[in-house]
């Protein structure tokens, strides 16, 4: 069992997330509040998430497989006990409720697509990933 | 009335032409050399030819810097990539150039003819393009130029395997130009006929009077012809401009 990400880990990687942010997605750096959507308050788009990724492995040096986040949010469950036929199971539901407990339970829609997951994600999203990302890196020596 | 014209907005540019030791790829790095960029070619075998562009480019005052990599090889596409990122920070041109051919009617074929000409025309162009794309995407700018072939629109015998290649780079550039237009970056092809080099030499020299009969201007092409083609697109210019092959073949006619 990994250990849960402390806030403070959050909050030591967040002010370079946010930058990186900001200059992706070319808004304010005041904007980039850890809960908000990067696509609906920010308008991201996919490539941005592509872009995003790529700029914090630059910035981190780690590297990111493509999907990661959604395979972190699935943790120890199978791909089939997550999502049946691309619809998230509700063992799924709640684990992507944990895994991105700052998203605000009314972003959540159910029935809710796997293509759909990425709507939710958030700066902070993104400091879990560069993260659990570190840690792998650190395990992996 | 004057109408002046802008700056064609390539000096101070980084610049990476694949295959530029010798041939169009050559005429590319001089003219955009020349023209103040700061070029980096790739190169797989000819470390020769490579250092004497790199010495006329360097006794001109020229930025010009020659890596030997194998297009083939998409680790070491990245990492050369890399390298160029480091130094520069940036890329903001890339001339997909690099090019083999291996003639031969298709019953003739060994496995190793179409391997060849696909690994290192389609996949050698996605290999560089993949390792250079994120950055022109971070940047928000960028020129990718592909160099097609007049062979991929116009049949040529024994040329089944490179006609293939060049008609995927084709389709190759207007894909991406959809994906990346949102990001500002263009993606073009050119697409020479028959030009002085020797990559066509033994074409020339078996069936010359058959090709330039089939050529309007009645002549090949030289490769600084091609290389004002790319310039044009990398330049201020071709702003507008993506998605297009150009076709600098002196006027070559169907079968």
């Amino acid at each position: 069992m990994t250990t849960a990400i402390t806030q403070d880990e959050i909050n030591a990687v967040f002010p370079t997330v946010a930058d990186m942010v900001a200059d992706a997605l070319g808004c304010d750096l005041a904007e980039v509040k850890p809960d908000v959507s990067l696509i609906e308050d920010l308008g991201a788009e996919s490539i941005d998430f592509l872009d995003m990724v790529f700029r914090l492995e630059r910035s981190f040096k780690v590297k990111i497989p493509r999907g990661k986040i959604v395979e972190n949010a699935r943790g120890t469950l199978t791909e089939a006990e997550f999502e049946q036929n691309g619809v998230i199971t509700d063992a799924g539901m709640a684990q992507l409720r944990a895994y991105l407990a700052e998203v605000p339970a009314e972003r959540f829609k159910t029935p809710m697509k796997v293509k759909e997951i990425p709507r939710l994600f958030t700066p902070e999203t993104f400091c879990k990933l560069v993260i659990s990302a570190q840690r792998e890196a650190k395990a992996a020596g | 009335m004057s109408v002046a014209l802008p700056d064609a907005g390539i000096a101070g540019k980084t610049a990476l032409v694949t295959g530029g030791s010798r041939g169009i790829g050559r005429a590319i790095v001089e003219l955009l050399a020349a023209q103040g960029a700061d070029v980096t070619f790739f190169y797989q075998h000819n470390a020769a030819a490579a250092a004497e562009v790199v010495a006329a480019g360097t006794a001109a005052g020229l930025a010009v810097a020659a890596e030997q990599v194998d297009i083939r090889d998409a680790a070491a596409c990245a990492a050369a990539v890399e390298r160029i990122v480091e130094r520069r920070g940036r890329v903001d041109i890339l001339v997909n150039n690099a090019g083999t051919i291996r003639d031969n009617p298709l019953l003739a074929f060994e496995d190793s003819d179409v391997d060849a000409v696909i690994d290192t025309n389609v996949k050698g162009v996605f290999n560089v393009t993949r390792a250079v794309a994120p950055h022109m995407v971070s940047k928000r700018s960028g020129r990718i130029v592909n160099l097609s072939s007049v062979s991929a629109a116009k049949g040529g015998r024994g040329q089944t395997n490179y006609a293939a290649s060049k008609g995927a780079i084709e389709a190759f550039t207007r894909s991406l130009a959809v994906e990346l237009a949102p990001r500002r970056i263009t993606v073009n092809a050119v697409a020479p006929g028959v030009i002085e080099t020797e990559m066509s030499k033994d074409v020339r020299e078996l069936a010359g009077d058959e090709i330039t009969a089939k050529i309007l201007l009645r002549r090949y092409g030289k490769p600084e012809e091609i290389a004002y083609a790319v310039w044009f697109l990398v330049s201020a210019y071709a702003n507008y401009v993506t998605g297009q092959v150009f076709s600098i073949d002196g006027g070559f006619k169907m079968e």
